[in-house]
């Protein structure tokens, strides 16, 4: 306990709790419309699927003013009967504290993390504060292959609309995968299960200060647990339906976090990468079902447009980056009609690759760097609409397979590169 | 045999008595010189060793100065420059004390002039060349960050920046080197009060429906905004 400061309060509750089996964690911030449903659906799954453990959920707020933290702590569950629960042997402890650190996802983690420690639970879980489609059963689905099953991590798989998601399906799922050999479907999913063990492994890592404690937790916390051989599942979810992520939030500053703790985490795994040279499927628990999904509306026509002026604008910067057949291609690209646009995935894994060596090899700064690959990323994005605007989720799944591949068949070029 | 004595012999006797006089000083200096190449060379080295020891080039790196240092076109790592602004500034104290030590009148004044407006030249070198590695930063994080908002004047947007502040970075030196202090002054302020200005104008009465259709999207929220969730 020495590198955080809780209040005074919450330490002694930790003392009064002890020691823990179970603990659930939802980072928060100004989420006082969704957290009350995440909080039942938690209770409710602590009391049918570990009605003999001793469970504790602990809130991690990032100085809410919404009242988010009161809502953690009113809520209960009002009718017990609904969900079948067995009479449970002890209480469910609840605690809401705020973190402390850089405002941020990751650093709400690292206070639940050590709050695990302190209490030596053996299986933990997070889950996200927006969530409307979480039930009772994600709790099993995460925490039961931890305790039964002695896996460490446990990524969540859901059904998610096609254009739901499109920073993990063009860039973290195939790149992670190719990678480090796992193919964790949902790499930043949100939602994980966790050991103990390895929630104290996450601890020693001095990485708090990075952007490892914004978005870029959830490829960081999935790429540590493959990448250091750790025992790991994925389980199905359901669908996945939340609010929309941060509204006000800028999408380049969320895929410089996010592309950039992947990166990062590409120099410091270099030796195990480049060793794997193939991928294998992860164990997949839970029931798979189709699910229906809300439409989500898409302006193709405006984002070719920002990818068109990422390229008259951008294009001295992409040079620096990209060789000079790509450079070439994009510019051709942007001066098609929308209904030719595309962007192929071969030229898609090129240009991550390179952005990636890059990083590497710290071209420009890292921040101009990934900032820049925004138009690029928006352009692509469009180009994958327009592609599977009249697919089904089976053939989306096919098309992201696909990309995957290509990034797996193009890993010895980056290899290679690595070290020159 | 006096004059040929006079205008001959003494002059010569002069001048051999003057370099008598004038040659330890100069042995002196040229040896101060001397150490002041080695002593310099072995501060350089010294400093160097102790800046990687210390992960200073991994400080900068975090902050971004190699990468404006690179942008601006030295080549070298913060800890090789700095050692080597180490050496030079021991090479310059030991010419200006081997300097001295000859004892030339006019060398000493033009010494003592050159010293003293001597701060004066390298606080400016060290404004304009941070205001050149700034304004290349700068004009570039600006170029990135109105692309991706989507503005349509995103270059000339970062071109404005950039030069803004090689602008302002040029003025500073000139200030500080004394060049027509007052005139630059008022030129930049009149300048940039004008371009302010000029844009306002320009945005007042040009852009009148384009900042009404702003305001208008930022407060009833934009139209046929993507749904996509890209997390």
């Amino acid at each position: 306990m020495n590198s955080i400061i809780l209040r005074t309060e919450i330490q002694e509750r930790i003392g009064e709790i002890g020691e823990a089996d179970i603990l659930v964690g939802i980072p928060s911030f100004n989420n006082a419309g969704t957290i009350g449903h995440v909080v039942k659906a938690v209770q409710a799954g602590f009391a049918k699927y570990f009605p003999d453990k001793k469970c504790v959920l602990i809130n991690s707020d990032g100085g809410s003013t919404d009242g988010t933290m009161g809502v953690v702590q009113d809520t209960a569950i009002d009718d017990s009967s609904s969900i079948l629960f067995y009479h449970r042997k002890g209480p469910i402890f609840k605690i809401s504290t705020p973190y402390h650190g850089i405002p941020g996802k990751g650093s709400a983690f690292r206070t639940i993390f050590q709050i695990a420690e302190v209490l030596n639970v053996k299986a933990c879980a997070v889950v996200d504060s927006d969530l409307r489609s979480i039930t009772p059963e994600w709790l099993e689905l995460l925490i039961k292959p931890v305790i039964q099953d002695e896996f460490d991590y446990v990524a969540p798989l859901y059904h998610r609309h096609k254009y739901d998601g499109t920073i993990t399906n063009s860039i973290v799922y195939p790149l992670t995968r190719a990678l480090y050999g796992k193919r964790v479907r949902q790499p930043i999913g949100g939602d994980f299960g966790f050991s103990g063990r390895l929630a104290r492994f996450y601890l020693t890592k001095d990485v708090w200060g990075t952007d490892v404690a914004k978005y870029g937790i959830d490829i960081w916390m999935t790429t540590v647990a493959i990448a250091s051989g750790f025992k790991v599942c994925q389980a199905f979810l359901g669908a996945k339906i939340h609010d929309p992520k941060d509204p006000g939030a800028d999408l380049s500053a969320m895929l410089y976090q996010v592309v950039s703790s992947a990166f990062g985490l590409m120099d410091f795994y270099s030796e195990t990468w480049k060793s794997v040279t193939n991928s294998e499927p992860v164990p997949t628990f839970g029931f798979q079902y189709a699910v229906g999904l809300e439409p989500v509306a898409v302006n193709v026509e405006r984002m070719i447009e920002r990818f068109s002026l990422g390229v008259r604008e951008l294009m001295d910067i992409w040079k620096e980056i990209l060789p000079g057949e790509v450079a070439g291609f994009l510019r051709k690209v942007s001066e098609q009609p929308i209904e030719s646009f595309r962007i192929p995935d071969e030229v898609w894994v090129e240009i991550i690759y390179n952005f990636a060596l890059a990083f590497h090899r710290q071209t420009i700064n890292k921040e101009h760097l990934l900032k820049s690959l925004t138009p690029l990323y928006i352009g692509r994005t469009a180009s994958f609409v327009r592609e599977t605007w009249e697919s089904g989720a089976s053939e989306v799944e096919e098309k992201i397979e696909g990309l995957c591949l290509m990034f797996e068949e193009k890993k010895s070029f980056i290899a290679e590169k690595w070290d020159t | 045999m006096e004059i040929i004595r006079r205008i001959i012999i003494e002059p010569f006797e002069g001048l051999y008595a003057k370099i008598l006089v004038f040659l330890p000083n100069f042995l002196a200096s040229v040896l101060i010189f001397v150490v002041g190449i080695v002593l310099a060379a072995v501060v350089r080295a010294l400093f160097f060793r102790i800046f990687r020891a210390i992960g200073m080039d991994r400080f900068f790196e975090r902050t971004g100065t190699v990468e404006l240092l690179k942008k601006g076109g030295l080549g070298d790592s913060v800890a090789a420059l700095l050692s080597k602004l180490l050496g030079w500034g021991i090479l310059i104290v030991f010419v200006v004390i081997a300097m001295r030590t000859l004892e030339i009148p006019t060398v000493e004044r033009l010494l003592e002039r050159f010293l003293l407006y001597f701060p004066n030249i390298f606080v400016a070198a060290v404004i304009a060349l941070f205001g050149y590695l700034a304004g290349n930063f700068l004009g570039r994080a600006a170029l990135i960050a109105s692309v991706n908002a989507g503005l349509k004047v995103s270059g000339t947007i970062g071109k404005f920046v950039k030069y803004a502040v090689f602008v302002l970075a040029g003025t500073m030196a000139l200030d500080q080197l004394g060049i027509g202090r007052d005139t630059v002054i008022v030129a930049f302020a009149l300048v940039f009060g004008g371009v302010v200005l000029a844009l306002a104008i320009a945005f007042g009465l040009a852009g009148r429906d384009i900042a009404k259709e702003y305001l208008e999207k930022k407060i009833k929220g934009e139209e046929g905004k993507d749904e996509i969730s890209h997390l």
